[in-house]
């Protein structure tokens, strides 16, 4: 039997916040402080707009294919020029329009090149999958509340800076936190919980375990142990096992296929450390 | 000719890129991979996974992205060189091919540096120490034991998981300060934190309201005299605590790095999961 009541934890702060620049919640990159600071007695330096970045950020696709435009505009100019002032198109180096006429055409074609490399390297955006499921918080009710404002920490963390949309805590046996999305039973049409011990009897568990490493899986839908974490929303798209330590594990379901950059990555592991060094000073009573 | 797939992986930011040695005669190129850790901007969370074709000459310590900038320059003098060794009056029409192709070339020039800001361009730098400088590590000693754990674990964090040289984090006052700094060397742990409160409190760091974010080493930067030669990137992040009606400021967080735009927006998220860490109210907060 576990235990675990639903609690409605929620540290007063935006909780609609999301990781999207440039809205108006999160600072800007490089943007001058904006003064609310009369009678602020702060003397440093303020940082100053760099409007080249700003502008390239925003028009990523437009710059990108700016420098074909750019040479094909001076191809046809060059040649333009040579037919209007009557001298005949013959590429020779024998006279100083010939060589001037050139060398621009040979800038012409190394910026319409550059730009053909820069679409070439244009990353293709995957659209993130709104998972399909309930919302819930379900936190074991014996925890500490020191624990409880940790695990909601790392909660608003994960949601706010990767593509998590679940998270499922599970330590010494006890599934201590299920939060965010999950799966809707078909039946009762209600949250579908963690049964521990189906999990901890697959193979998924046990292969974290053993390896005691973060285990990724980038693509859920290619992975055939996708059924012994029912608890996650059926269109979840990448999952990250987070072992703790040696006792417990952390399942982070996200909604974008490859979504958890290596960087999410190494923080995930690094909290992950924490949980465990957190967790393990906590007698948890045991219902098994 | 050798074609090589190249993958772009993510890689944690210190890794170099490497480079086949070659003996690259002019005009021979060689494929070789690149392990340019590929970086996230704007509104895109995912790290961009690229794998793609690219054709270097195989010559350690040249960048192929700022060929643009080298052509735009040779090409640029031997324009002016055109125009000034030819003998008689420069007619019309060549005048007007030097001026379009002296614009091109400056716009080729410039094209590496705007490139800089799309996305998937590997804007990184690898990850030096700076020369002076000592490395400190001092937490206060007016707080709890469960507050100097986060604190301590929090510093450890930033500076294993970004390109963070330095880290200070303030809270409500007490200090913990972990890296490499310039501060005087043969002072204790305790007038450490004092030489580093009169600091803070020179410079007024606590009562900075925003985010400042400078992400590249500008001259407003030496006043700082904190940080050690070398730091590129500095960013400063308060903890809000909006209480009903006024702002109050719990503390900040610093860190210091010497590599250019070193903070990429995940980066930046991440940093406000930790600060979130120390918001709020601190019963654990010792009363001395």
């Amino acid at each position: 039997m576990e235990a675990g009541i639903i609690l409605r934890f929620r540290i007063p702060w935006n909780p609609n916040r999301r990781f999207s620049p440039p809205s108006p919640s999160l600072p800007v990159f490089i943007r001058a402080s904006s003064t609310s600071q009369s009678g602020s007695s702060y003397r440093g330096p303020k940082p100053t707009k760099n409007l080249v970045a700003d502008f390239v950020s925003r028009n990523d696709d437009g710059v990108r294919s700016l420098p074909i435009y750019v040479g094909g505009a001076s191809l046809l100019a060059v040649l333009f020029n040579r037919a209007v002032s009557g001298i005949a198109p013959v590429a020779d180096a024998s006279s100083s329009q010939s060589r001037a006429d050139l060398l621009a055409l040979g800038l012409a074609v190394t910026n319409i090149l550059t730009g053909l490399v820069w679409l070439s390297i244009r990353p293709k955006t995957i659209t993130p999958v709104q998972p399909q499921g309930v919302e819930c918080e379900v936190v074991n009710s014996d925890l500490p509340a020191p624990i409880v404002s940790e695990f909601i920490w790392a909660w608003d963390s994960l949601s706010t800076s990767t593509c998590c949309r679940s998270l499922v805590i599970i330590y010494d046996g006890i599934c201590l936190l299920q939060i965010g999305m999950a799966a809707e039973s078909p039946e009762d049409r209600r949250l579908v919980t963690v049964n521990t011990d189906k999990l901890m009897k697959g193979s998924v568990y046990k292969g974290v375990m053993k390896s005691g490493a973060q285990n990724y899986l980038a693509n859920l839908s290619l992975y055939p142990g996708r059924s012994e974490l029912p608890f996650l929303p059926s269109n979840t798209q990448a999952v990250i096992l987070q072992p703790l330590g040696d006792k417990g594990i952390a399942v982070i379901g996200g909604n974008t296929v490859r979504g958890f950059t290596s960087s999410d990555q190494a923080w995930i592991s690094s909290i992950g450390e924490k949980l465990d060094a957190t967790l393990g000073r906590v007698n948890l009573p045991r219902y098994l | 000719m050798s074609i090589q797939v190249v993958n772009l992986l993510p890689l944690p930011k210190f890794a170099i890129r490497s480079r086949a040695k070659t003996s690259a005669g002019f005009g021979r190129v060689v494929a070789r991979a690149d392990n340019d850790p590929p970086r996230s901007v704007g509104g895109d969370q995912q790290q961009l996974n690229l794998s793609v074709l690219r054709f270097t000459f195989g010559i350690p310590g040249l960048d192929e992205s700022y060929l643009p900038r080298f052509i735009g320059y040779g090409f640029g003098s031997l324009l002016l060189l055109n125009h000034f060794s030819g003998s008689g009056p420069t007619s019309d029409a060549q005048l007007r091919s030097e001026a379009l192709g002296l614009s091109l070339a400056a716009f080729s020039v410039a094209l590496p540096y705007i490139g800089k800001f799309l996305k998937g361009a590997g804007m990184t730098e690898q990850r030096t120490l700076p020369e002076e400088g000592n490395q400190i590590f001092a937490i206060s000693s007016n707080i709890s034991d469960s507050l100097k754990e986060d604190l301590a674990w929090a510093t450890y964090v930033l500076l294993r998981n970004t390109s963070t040289i330095a880290v200070m984090i303030s809270v409500r006052g007490e200090l913990c300060v972990r890296g490499y700094w310039n501060s005087p060397v043969q002072m204790s742990k305790a007038q450490l934190l004092d030489w580093f409160k009169r600091k803070v409190d020179e410079i007024g760091l606590s009562d900075v309201k925003d985010t400042l974010y400078f992400p590249q080493n500008n001259s407003g930067s030496a006043s700082w005299e904190i940080l050690s030669e070398g730091t590129r990137s500095l960013l400063v992040q308060p903890f809000v605590q909006s209480t009903v009606g006024s702002q109050k400021m719990d503390g900040f967080l610093l860190i210091a790095s010497t590599a250019e735009y070193a903070y990429s927006d995940k980066d930046r998220a991440w940093i406000q999961a930790i600060a979130n860490k120390f918001r709020g109210p601190h019963e654990l907060l010792a009363v001395t």
